[in-house]
Formats: C-alpha cells, sequence, structure tokens
C-alpha cells in the first residue's frame, strides 16, 4: 500500500452495481451524488453490449441517475476503435440495439467477426457461418468473454463461452476488448489524468471488474449485488481490496478511507 | 517413411471412423464417399478384423446403420461403437440423472434411463437444438448442481457435412466448461476409454489395431496414444494442413478409404 497515491478516480459499473435491469440499487442515486461531492473523477465502464450508449444514457436517466455520455466508456465503443484500426468488414453478431454504436461500419461481404452478447444470433446456423469465417482466416474480436449474467429470471451465458466455442472450433485467439483486459481500463482512464494507481474500480463482477482493474493496478471493490454469488472473491489472487454490500457501501469506504 | 510393409505388418484388426470415411453426411441422409461401399465388402471378406468406432451422436446406432446399410455398406449394429449407448451404460453404473441436451434423433438411445430432477448434464451433437434458449437451460442445471458432472459424447470440433463444415459438440461442450469453470468426461474419441472399449468390443490388441479416420486429433491422435497405429484418410474433414499437424503425425497418409484397404491387404496379411 506504500506505493499507492492520493485516490484521484473513480470507475463504477453499471448493470448489477447502479441497477439491476430496470431498477437502481437500493441508494445507489444518492450516493453517486455523494461521490461527486468529493473531489474525484468519476467514469462509468461497462461490458454491457446489448445497448448503445445512447440506450444506457436513458435507462440511467430514468433511474435519475446523474451521469452524462462522456463519462461512459463501453466495450463497443472499443470495439468499433478496433474495426476501424483494422480496417476490416465485421459480421457483428451483436444485439440489434447495440448497431448505432457501429454506425458507417462496412459489413458487406464481411472478413470479421465481432461477437457481443447476442441470445438470438447464438445458434447453431449463425455460429455455423461465423466459424466458416473463421477457418477462412477471419479474425474474431470479443467485445468481452464474461461467462454469465444475471437476468430478472436468473443466471444466463454471456458471450464468453460462446467465443471459446468458435475459438476452440477454429484454433484461434479471440482479440478481447472489454473488462478484464488491460487495454480496457486503461483506455477508460485516457483523458482524465489518472494513473491506475489514482484508481479505484467498483464492480460485482470478481475477475472481470476486480481482478481486471486490479491488474493493472488499481483498487478493486467488489459489491454483493447483481450477479454476485457467495465466495466469489475467492475466486480471484490476489482478492478483492474490499468485499462490501452495495454501491452505496463501497461509497461510504472510499469517502471514509481512501480520500 | 518406412515402408508400407514395415508400417502395417502385424495388423490384425481394423477400426474404422464413419463419418468422413465411409460417408459425408448431409440432411438428405448423406452421400457415400466412393470407393468406400466397395472397401468396406473387400476388408470383411479378408481376415482382418472390422470394427466401426464413431462419434456421431445425432442419431442412434440403429438409424445410424439404417442409412449406411440404404448407402449399399455392409454394416451391422453389433459392428458399431457408438458413444450414445456407451454413455448409457455410464449413466446407469452411475446412478446419474441426466439433462439431456441431444438431438431427438438419439434420445431413444436414453429411453431407459431417468431424467427426473437431473444430477448431471449430458451434452451430443445436437445440430438445430443448439439454440441460445437449451445453451442456457443446460448451464442453469449445472450451476445449480454443488459438483457439476457434465458428460461429452466425444469432443470434435467439427465435421463436414455435403453443405459445408459444421460446427460438432466440442465447440458447445467447451462452451459449457468456461461458462461453468469446470472440465467435462468425454465419452468417445479420442478419451482412451473409449478405444479401449471399441478393442475390447472387436476381440483385438491396440498393438495389433489400426484407426482410419478423416480427423487429425480425435482419431489419429487418439487412437496412437492408446497404442494402435493410425491412418489418416483425405476425405471428409481432412484439411491439407493436418499433414504437418504440430502434434499429430500419422502412420501414414491416404487418399480415401478404398486406398487405405488396398494398401491394408496387400501389406497387412502375408
Amino acid at each position: 500500500m506504500a506505493a499507492r497515491r492520493a485516490l484521484k478516480a473513480v470507475l463504477v459499473d453499471l448493470n448489477g452495481t447502479l441497477h439491476i435491469e430496470d431498477a437502481a440499487v437500493p441508494g445507489a442515486q444518492e450516493a453517486l451524488k455523494r461521490l461527486r461531492g468529493a473531489s474525484v473523477i468519476v467514469r462509468f465502464v461497462t461490458n454491457t453490449t446489448k445497448e448503445s450508449k445512447q440506450d444506457l444514457l436513458d435507462r440511467l436517466k430514468k433511474l435519475e441517475f446523474d451521469i452524462s455520455e462522456d463519462e461512459i466508456f463501453t466495450s463497443l465503443t472499443a470495439a468499433r476503435n478496433l474495426v476501424e484500426q483494422k480496417q476490416v468488414r465485421p459480421m457483428l453478431l451483436v444485439d440489434d440495439r447495440a448497431l448505432p454504436d457501429f454506425k458507417g461500419i462496412q459489413t458487406s461481404d464481411p472478413n470479421a467477426v465481432v461477437i457481443g452478447l447476442a441470445p438470438e444470433h447464438f445458434h447453431y446456423q449463425i455460429l455455423n457461418q461465423a466459424f466458416r469465417l473463421l477457418l477462412d482466416g477471419a479474425p474474431l474480436i470479443a467485445i468481452h468473454k464474461a461467462r454469465y449474467y444475471k437476468r430478472k429470471d436468473g443466471l444466463a451465458l454471456g458471450p464468453g463461452p460462446f467465443v471459446t466455442a468458435l475459438e476452440y472450433a477454429t484454433d484461434t485467439k479471440a482479440t478481447v476488448v472489454g473488462k478484464p483486459e488491460k487495454t480496457f481500463f486503461l483506455e477508460a482512464l485516457r483523458g482524465t489524468g489518472c494513473e491506475p494507481e489514482e484508481a479505484v474500480m467498483i464492480g460485482d463482477d470478481c475477475r472481470d471488474d476486480v481482478g481486471g482493474a486490479q491488474n493493472v493496478g488499481m483498487l478493486g471493490i467488489l459489491v454483493k449485488t447483481g450477479k454476485y454469488r457467495a465466495a466469489d472473491e475467492e475466486k480471484i489472487n490476489p482478492p478483492p481490496y474490499l468485499t462490501c454490500e452495495s454501491f452505496p457501501h463501497a461509497v461510504d469506504h472510499i469517502l471514509q478511507h481512501l480520500l | 517413411m518406412a515402408a508400407w510393409g514395415e508400417r502395417l505388418a502385424g495388423v490384425r484388426g481394423v477400426l474404422l471412423d464413419i463419418s468422413g470415411v465411409l460417408y459425408d453426411g448431409g440432411e438428405d441422409g448423406g452421400t457415400p464417399i466412393p470407393g468406400s461401399v466397395e472397401a468396406v465388402a473387400r476388408l470383411k471378406l479378408s481376415k482382418l478384423k472390422v470394427r466401426f468406432c464413431t462419434n456421431d451422436s445425432q442419431k442412434s446406432r440403429r438409424d445410424l446403420v439404417g442409412l449406411l446399410q440404404r448407402q449399399g455398406f455392409d454394416i451391422s449394429e453389433g459392428e458399431v461403437t457408438s458413444p450414445a449407448p456407451a454413455t448409457s451404460l455410464i449413466l446407469k453404473e452411475r446412478g446419474l440423472r441426466p439433462h439431456l441436451l441431444i438431438h431427438d434423433g438419439v434420445r431413444s438411445e436414453f429411453d431407459q434411463i431417468d431424467t427426473s430432477n437431473p444430477n448431471c448434464v449430458v451434452i451430443a451433437d445436437a445440430g438445430e437444438g443448439f439454440s441460445y434458449q437449451n445453451m442456457n437451460e443446460a448451464f442453469r442445471v449445472l450451476m445449480d448442481l454443488e459438483k457439476p458432472v457434465l458428460i461429452s459424447l466425444g469432443k470434435g470440433r467439427y465435421y463436414k457435412e455435403t453443405s459445408g463444415l459444421m460446427l460438432d459438440v466440442g465447440a458447445y461442450m467447451k462452451a459449457l466448461e468456461y461458462a461453468c469453470g469446470i472440465e467435462a468426461e468425454v465419452v468417445g474419441k479420442p478419451s482412451p476409454e473409449y478405444f479401449q472399449l471399441a478393442l475390447k468390443e472387436m476381440g483385438v490388441e491396440a498393438h495389433e489395431a489400426i484407426m482410419i479416420g478423416d480427423d487429425i486429433v480425435g482419431d489419429i491422435g487418439g487412437a496412437q496414444r492408446c497404442g494402435m497405429r493410425a491412418l489418416q484418410v483425405r476425405t471428409g474433414k481432412f484439411r491439407p494442413s493436418d499433414e504437418q499437424h504440430p502434434e499429430v503425425k500419422a502412420d501414414g497418409y491416404v487418399d480415401n478409404l478404398a486406398e487405405a484397404v488396398n494398401l491394408l491387404l496387400q501389406h497387412a496379411i502375408k
């Protein structure tokens, strides 16, 4: 801990941490206000691949969170950046609602596969098409590799298992752009003027939020909401800097101990 | 490479893969690979013992054999080692009650198995059955178990149908393994227990047996690890890069089953 510097930035996960689908985590709006009262930069980082930035903002506004568009960094943004950099035409296995974030990208006669959370595309025929493109040498870009996520009706498979299926079948490795990749966390801090050692990440996914952030040198706080299941904090080594009940508790800890 | 005579010396039994060696599957039932019907017939007329060893988990053994017979193959149910009946035995032995993520075509193999209140998941090549919803159901069953048991009928990456290459059960098995952080038990090639079962059923020791298949890892690598020899055919899912595979080197590469049988009849039996 001696090498740590004063806290300057707080990264906050959205679904499972601030809200669970269309319901805010109790007390989260108030907690965010308290956090904003302190002199820290707040960024919202999410692997939510179903929705465009605009959708995310609309939902957050409806839930009365005080958040602006330029504070949000998503894995879709990161994927689009990579597609443009590689100059490829992707087959987009993403939810229709995410398509606005790829506006202007050429997708006919595809020579790449971009895979996000798209349950309606994750079936035999479509996966076979993607598989054949990959065998022909198309790169596989995964927006993230989350194992599962929490829905109102229970746990549901994330994109990770399907990315893994395609990797195994074609003996290739996907380029992952979302959490827990190091580049994701570094990109999210870009423009804030903060180093990872000056940042803390709050999330409900032990590996992807907390483990990923701690791997680049941030502190990680695991909240027991959303997809959290008992003993999740034992899944990573070193363990989370802190595990607490929910986002408001995490904010209290930051205000009392890290500032 | 050594001469064929040396490579095939002492072979007494032949294990034949089915899909990609005998025929290419497809929606219309598929088509025999040219020369394979005659090759099987010639092999069975010889002194060599013959057994069929498949990872096909989409069809019941009876349906598979019926399909091959209609294409002209000399084959009967008792000559086929296939993963569904082998799994059915394992489930009974261990008192497991499976949630089945399988194709309707193979369901009859599990008629005698109790599937209420499942305590494991069995995954086979479900084809169109690999929907998100079905995968999710299997995932939830596994996540609700204290000790999740996943049994996979083979772990092939892909296979060839007349319409092109198709993802095989292995890809979906990996998906569930990754989602749940577990490792599946594989019933099928390349699992050593499965090859040993086939050898036992054929009544030939590993060092006197040769596998003929189109899958460099599942057929060739798997058989060799059990002490068998193995030939890869350049039909089915064969890709030219297989001949430079970084880990597996077949005891020989042949254009098709017909060529393999020619060589065996010429060199194996003296």
